[in-house]
């Protein structure tokens, strides 16, 4: 066939974002965004004043403390579920619904190879997640910039850790790039489940029960030393070490290169178990 | 140069939906699969496409072609939030095919679909999407089409242009179409040679007219005052508002309507009444 993985990834990319669901589910991305915003505007100056009353005290901070950066941090911990969620959802619905209206049959007629049809769908699934995070990073930027403007950041992670604003936005920054890599890994884990199921609400199901062990799982962190950044559940936390006042560079790298690892493995099992079985 | 599976055997478990099923089709040749629902059709036209592994057996395609054969299975899958135009475009493109304007609107025009609609194709009737289906199935131009029970679903009008359309396509184009249907009437109208399946086997092969003398018992005559034909006076025989139902009849249809014609009466149409049960459970 003359057909080249180029011109199967846009037909991909094409069906995507002709689909209305795709369309809702960066619509509810952003609604999300402005709802946080929503609540830090009318909650947040009183419940910062609340905690940091005592350290005002104490220490100068610049700027207001209930500023852009600390709202773009709020949404980056949307990466713990509500984002890797929808995209669950949405990756998982680019096979599903074709196995359940039929189309993955017309297509599987044309005489493509199934393994050349199914690597399309994972490498557009990772397109898609790396151009959504690129999206909620943009425009919760944007939003949270443009309302709350600049100042430092304050975060707890172990202990109360501040930043310097333009420290902060570099860690910001950073910490969308290294989500980005867990939100790959659960997009590809989700085509896999897709292939795995058939069903789109199944897969749903167990998408999101997937989801939630893993985020159990990382509460737990088990496993102790090396072997622990084996498990992929202890990885995802990656862009977490962002905000610790010494970036442990060494491991954040470790992490990713993990991560790719897992993200390759899964897609590798995915495409071998959608080749060898039958379409019926 | 013909699409042949030879002895084809597949199971599911203990459940055996295919036994030792061996079709041919021919260029230009309209090949029929006459059996029951779940008697083993769109089993054995899924490995004719390539979409499942038969057990044993073996699928011949002599044609050196980029897409040897198309086909559609069971309903016409199509995307329904696209229209006709971006569904061919999507289905060509994976497939190599030419998916410029121009081509495009030549499969529409070949199917009969109108050139200038736009909306989804979710709005269309079921005959159009089965039209759209044949049109993605014929992209590339494949020597053999495939099409598991076309007729399902279509309305009296959608069944006679979708007959015609097949018809067209062997007869003009000269393209191999292998058939399924339950539907004896419309497999006997369209088709030139039928296999009849019943359990996962092929348990006859005939010419259309044999098979509708032995599935038929009952003929229904339209014409001028049929009651008043000596022919027909008899058993066997009920009259109808202007047609007449004959059972069984002695002497043969044949003969009745020559003997019809002889006492001067004009028969309008003669229809027989099929039975696909009586083919099934009376071997060759």
């Amino acid at each position: 066939m003359m057909t080249n993985n180029t011109v199967l990834s846009r037909t991909e990319w094409f069906k995507l974002f002709r689909q209305s669901r795709t369309w809702y589910a960066l619509g509810a991305l952003l609604l999300l965004q402005v709802i946080l915003l929503l609540n830090a505007w009318y909650q947040g100056e009183s419940i910062l004043n609340m905690l940091l009353e005592n350290l005002k005290q104490s220490f100068h901070f610049q700027g207001e403390l209930l500023n852009g950066h600390l709202l773009v941090y709020i949404v980056l911990n949307t990466m713990w579920f509500h984002l890797p969620l929808i995209l669950m959802i949405v990756v998982s619905g680019m096979l599903t619904t074709e196995i359940e209206t039929g189309t993955l049959r017309t297509v599987m007629m044309t005489g493509i190879s199934r393994k050349r049809f199914i690597r399309s769908k994972f490498l557009v699934a990772v397109v898609f997640t790396l151009v959504t995070v690129l999206l909620v990073a943009i425009t919760s930027g944007v939003l949270s910039y443009l309302f709350f403007g600049f100042g430092d950041l304050f975060v707890f992670h172990g202990a109360l850790n501040f930043f310097e604003s333009e420290d902060a936005f570099f860690r910001l920054a950073m910490a969308f790039v290294a989500g980005a890599f867990s939100m790959v890994f659960f997009s590809v884990c989700s085509l896999l489940l897709a292939v795995i199921f058939r069903e789109t609400v199944k897969t749903w199901i167990v998408a999101a029960f997937f989801l939630i062990v893993c985020n159990l799982l990382l509460q737990m962190q088990p496993g102790e030393g090396w072997w622990k950044s084996l498990f992929f559940f202890n990885l995802n936390d990656t862009w977490q070490l962002f905000f610790q006042y010494e970036i442990p560079w060494e491991q954040i790298l470790i992490n990713l290169a993990m991560l790719i690892g897992y993200a390759v493995a899964v897609s590798l099992i995915g495409i071998w178990w959608f080749s060898k079985n039958d379409i019926e | 140069m013909s699409i042949t599976a030879t002895n084809i055997y597949k199971s599911y478990g203990t459940t055996t939906a295919l036994d030792d099923v061996s079709v041919y089709c021919k260029p230009g040749e309209i090949t029929g699969v006459l059996g029951l629902n779940g008697a083993g059709k769109s089993t054995l036209f899924k490995i004719l496409l390539g979409l499942i592994s038969p057990d044993s057996g073996s699928i011949h395609c002599e044609q050196s072609h980029a897409k040897p054969l198309g086909g559609i299975i069971e309903k016409p899958a199509l995307y329904e939030y696209l229209n006709a135009r971006e569904n061919l475009r999507v289905f060509g493109a994976i497939q190599g095919a030419n998916v410029s304007e121009k081509a495009i609107t030549g499969y529409l025009e070949r199917v009969g679909l109108d050139v200038n609609r736009n909306d989804k194709v979710g709005n269309y009737s079921m005959g159009m999407k089965q039209r759209l289906a044949i049109a993605i199935a014929l992209l590339n131009d494949p020597p053999f089409l495939v099409l598991d029970e076309p007729f399902s679903g279509l309305d009296p009008m959608g069944v006679i242009r979708l007959r015609n359309l097949i018809i067209e396509l062997a007869k003009e184009k000269g393209i191999g179409i292998l058939v399924s249907s339950h539907l004896i009437d419309e497999m006997i109208r369209t088709c030139d040679r039928i296999y009849v399946i019943n359990n996962g086997k092929i348990i006859r092969e005939d010419a259309p007219f044999t098979l509708v003398d032995k599935a038929t018992r009952s003929y229904v005559l339209t014409g001028a005052s049929l009651e008043k034909a000596a022919t027909l006076q008899g058993g066997n025989v009920i009259f109808q508002g202007g047609h007449v139902r004959i059972t069984d009849p002695d002497p043969d249809i044949g003969e009745i309507l020559m003997q019809l014609g002889r006492e001067g009466f004009t028969v309008y149409s003669c229809i027989p009444e099929t039975d696909i049960n009586r083919l099934l459970h009376d071997d060759q």
